[in-house]
């Protein structure tokens, strides 16, 4: 029954929309690493993050071939587990019912399904990350340190799906430190300590095997001199609503009338919740999914709230049926998760937000794959972004440059390739084609406007463009959104 | 329940059937299909559009001799600096990049003192009495110098004997591209007087309704042979022999198929590109002491531009330059007629059709591609040269489907990057992916082993 929806709102029109630029990148690897010919040179296997995912990805891709969907199926199939996950930490932590809402709310959260529909390492860092909390939880309960050392390894599975998940160390280590009621031996935690190191250990050991050591150092510089991408206003306007503002505050409503029958499952939910959010709301660079593993334990507090309703309930004079309330208030609860998730995947209003990790981008695919079916094999294009310019080499197969990746080391992600003098490659007849597109334009509206000036400058001639239909004060309007031109000395 | 569960599997299957139909319809493109005026012109061949393009100035062994499978430079030489001294020193060639190079003579004359009578042993003696020469004529380029033309070469066709069709200089030369014929027989010189005796190509072309336009870059339309221009300009009725015509600058209808080079640009993306295009240079014409890195661009520009219009599946462009420029080039011509042929000069072919990578080795002047144009497009030979001249077919495969356009790249023997060790990224992740399950085998397994151990000891 809960999957149903959940299957649907993760497969429906799945692949109605291109990739976008992360997708991109990363189905890429996975292709470079099952040793495709076309998508090879232009998605090196060691670019950013580790490689669980891709790797994964990259074996489907060996015997069935490259395909968008096969990687966002895939992405689908972590999301449903852990949709799964989601009824196993409730009925452990609290009921069956507790897990059954709580798979619910997970199967139609707007954040999980728009995450688990894209070829994102996020889904799967949250389906490990999930599945550690499980454990975890099962270690609180039994206090059996085999537990612990499983939670340890799949902690270490977290971190091979995407680095970032070393964050929930922060909450584990608060929870086992201010769990009265926990006790951990020493010598457990080494060894749980072990298992974990030992398992991290294979992102930089097959980096530096496969010679790609400076890759990750750049990264790793990079990452921690990156300007601020978003306000601290960022998490707080965009993950309520992305959970579902109703179950954010069942989750609240939940933890503070039910103060008084907290007990360790709530701190165990709580410090998983906290530690990501303390450190990306401090930290400068923020993005549309990081805080995705955060997903799970919301759900659950959420369906523990909706859960601990009473059977009989009395405001003032009236006397209200409590199951019929918690029947009343989960259904209001899932109904607007899933209308929400339904708008955000529909593809008329898929990708329409180009706020990264949200979905695909209108035209990209369809531009690339016309690039690939008509411009010459081996020219090269300058876009205006890095985003745009992994969408047309993923769909395209033509090497892309990006206008505003800065020629300063310390100011650009280390895998791409600045163009130092566009005009002398223009000039020199290095680069063929010009790709604008609104998305990136939008984002940054000076290097749009220089690419527009070498547009006119070297005989700029548009030979396509990709438009979407925008609602207008005079009805439905073709807006161009992406535009290749042809330039020549 | 069993029921229920089996209507479950049946709903979910359905869903994900759908969503799967859903989301692997894709959108179909097609190519933009070839509408032009040429494209319907009959023509014996697949090749609707012929391009040739004639560039300045350098010998076979100047820019290929050390292209591997071509007859280069042979191993061993060494030019004497005094032919008749038989003890002199003698120069071997030599990378000239890096050193100042000139405007070496290309003249018949000069041609006529390096040919030597057959000998071919006077290419520097050629240049004993200028200043600044020295042994140059010996100089080559390869490619670090040309990747561009290398990069070609191996893609597309290279012809290794592509004789200039007269031993002479440019006017000769330029006229045999157009005419099959000198122009001026007494002397490798224009005529004040015009040349509309000499019938050209395009007289043919015009007669047979096939459609065609002479692009030249940086085109200045006030100088023709009433008015010769000075200076650089001066090189536009050279280049452009139709400017000598009174026929060709009168008659409106002529007159507008001689345009800028931009036209041919717009005509490429119009889907207007003629049946023959003839193009010259002005700036980037390699000539010496021009920078023939520029000419490489120039060339790269237009093939570009071919490759990424519709013209492109039926299309073929051939360049080739007008004299070999006073350079070496071991390659004894043969005698044709009292006028040629001249030394060697390259000449490149790409086309969907060309050949791919291939040394063509059949002997061919500037009429070949006359000839080519004339079998083609079905109209009669110019003059004796053109009607008994090689084509230039040998250099397709019209057997195979036309060949998708690959930009030729402008570095050479870009190294690969080294491929990946993916065994120890699928080994170690494999094996981290085992540890948990592992652990959580032991947690299962482990107690009940020491179950089984326990009971084994008390028994």
């Amino acid at each position: 029954m809960v999957a149903i929806p959940g299957v649907f709102l993760r497969v429906w029109h799945i692949d109605s929309l291109g990739v976008n630029s992360d997708e991109a990148v990363y189905a890429g690897q996975a292709a470079s690493l099952a040793g495709d010919p076309e998508l090879s040179p232009f998605f090196p296997i060691f670019r950013a993050h580790p490689l669980l995912f891709q790797g994964m990805l990259s074996v489907v891709y060996h015997f069935g071939g490259v395909s968008t969907l096969a990687g966002r199926l895939m992405s689908a199939a972590f999301g449903l587990g852990t949709v799964v996950l989601l009824y196993f930490i409730g009925r452990l932590l609290y009921d069956r019912r507790v897990g059954f809402v709580a798979a619910l709310i997970g199967s139609v959260m707007p954040y999980l399904v728009v995450v688990n529909r894209q070829i994102l390492l996020d889904g799967p860092m949250t389906f490990f990350a999930t599945l550690a909390l499980y454990l975890m939880a099962r270690f609180a309960q039994s206090l059996q340190p085999v537990w612990l050392y499983a939670a340890s390894g799949v902690l270490g599975l977290t971190f091979l799906a995407k680095e970032t998940s070393i964050l929930l160390l922060g909450g584990v280590y608060a929870f086992l430190a201010l769990t009265r009621t926990i006790t951990v031996r020493l010598r457990h935690l080494v060894i749980a300590s072990a298992i974990y190191l030992a398992i991290i250990l294979v992102y930089p050991v097959t980096v530096a095997l496969s010679g790609a050591s400076s890759t990750g150092r750049n990264f790793l510089v990079w990452q921690l001199l990156r300007r601020a991408n978003h306000s601290w206003l960022f998490y707080p306007s965009v993950v309520p609503v992305a959970i579902g503002i109703p179950v954010v505050l069942a989750a609240i409503a939940g933890l503070w009338f039910l103060r008084k029958r907290s007990a360790w499952q709530e701190k165990l939910l709580i410090w998983w919740i906290l530690g990501p959010v303390i450190f990306f709301e401090i930290w400068a660079v923020k993005g549309y999914q990081y805080l995705l593993p955060i997903a799970a334990p919301v759900a659950v507090l959420a369906a523990r709230a909706l859960c601990a309703i009473p059977r009989r309930v009395s405001i003032r004079r009236w006397r209200l049926s409590g199951t019929a309330l918690f029947l009343a208030a989960t259904t209001v609860t899932v109904s607007w998760l899933l209308l929400t998730s339904v708008v955000k995947i529909m593809p008329a209003t898929a990708g329409t937000a180009f706020l990264a990790g949200t979905g695909g981008v209108p035209g990209g695919r369809e531009a690339g794959q016309w690039i690939d079916a008509n411009l010459p094999k081996d020219s090269q294009m300058l876009a205006l972004g890095p985003s745009m310019a992994n969408i047309i080499q993923f769909y395209g197969h033509r090497k892309t440059y990006a206008l505003s990746v800065s020629p300063n080391p310390l100011h650009r992600n280390p895998v791409y390739e600045p163009v130092n003098n566009p005009d002398l490659a223009i000039r020199h007849n290095n680069l063929q084609y010009i790709v604008w597109d609104s998305f990136s334009a939008e984002r940054s509206p000076f290097f749009s406007e220089n690419l527009m000036k070498y547009t006119k400058r070297y005989h700029g001639e548009v030979v396509h463009s990709e438009s979407v239909l925008v609602d207008t004060p005079v009805g439905k309007v073709e807006k161009p959104v992406i535009v290749i031109y042809q330039v020549r000395p | 329940m069993r029921r229920r569960s089996r209507l479950l599997r049946g709903w979910t299957a359905l869903v994900l059937l759908v969503a799967l139909q859903i989301g692997l319809a894709e959108s179909a493109h097609a190519s933009p299909a070839d509408t032009s005026a040429a494209a319907r012109t009959k023509t014996a061949t697949p090749i609707k559009h012929f391009v040739t393009l004639m560039q300045e100035n350098h010998s076979f062994d100047n820019y290929f001799g050390t292209y591997p499978g071509a007859d280069g430079i042979p191993q061993g030489t060494c030019m004497p600096v005094e032919p008749y001294d038989k003890d002199g020193r003698c120069v071997e060639p030599f990378r000239v990049t890096g050193r100042p190079v000139v405007d070496l003579g290309h003249t018949g004359n000069i041609h006529k003192a390096q040919y030597a009578g057959g000998r071919m042993n006077g290419f520097i003696s050629a240049f004993a009495g200028q200043r600044g020469v020295g042994d140059l004529a010996m100089g080559y380029y390869d490619d670090r110098d040309i990747p561009f033309y290398w990069n070609v070469a191996d893609d597309y066709v290279l012809f290794d004997r592509a004789f200039t069709s007269a031993a002479g200089g440019s006017i000769w030369n330029h006229f045999y591209w157009v005419t099959g014929s000198p122009g001026n027989r007494k002397e490798d010189a224009l005529l004040t007087k015009g040349f509309d005796h000499v019938p050209t190509i395009f007289d043919r072309l015009q007669a047979a309704g096939v459609d065609w336009k002479f692009y030249i870059q940086n085109y200045d339309p006030s100088v023709n042979f009433r008015n010769p221009g000075s200076g650089d300009k001066a090189s536009q009725i050279v280049w452009a022999p139709v400017l000598n015509y009174e026929r060709f600058l009168d008659d409106p209808e002529l007159r507008s198929r001689i345009v800028p080079l931009d036209q041919y640009f717009t005509d490429l993306r119009n889907n207007q590109l003629p049946a023959v295009s003839y193009i010259v240079p002005s700036g980037a014409s390699e000539h010496p002491p021009g920078s023939i890195q520029a000419g490489s661009r120039f060339v790269r520009g237009l093939t570009n531009a071919l490759m990424a219009s519709s013209a492109w599946d039926s299309s073929a462009f051939m360049w080739t330059y007008d004299d070999w420029g006073g350079w070496y080039d071991h390659v004894k011509p043969p005698e044709v007629d009292k006028y040629g042929y001249g030394f060697r000069a390259p000449a490149l072919l790409v086309s969907p059709y060309a050949k791919k990578g291939e040394v063509n080795h059949t002997t061919i002047d500037f009429t070949s591609q006359l000839k080519f144009i004339e079998n083609n497009w079905d109209v009669e030979p110019l003059a004796k040269r053109d009607a008994a001249a090689n084509d230039i077919s040998s250099a397709f495969d019209f057997a195979a489907p036309p060949r998708e356009p690959i930009v030729p790249s402008e570095q050479r023997h870009v190294p690969a990057p080294p491929a990946p060790a993916t065994w120890i990224v699928y080994t170690l992740y494999g094996l981290a992916l085992a540890a948990p399950v592992l652990i959580m085998g032991f947690s299962r397994l482990g107690p009940r082993l020491r179950q089984q151990a326990l009971a084994r000891g008390r028994s």
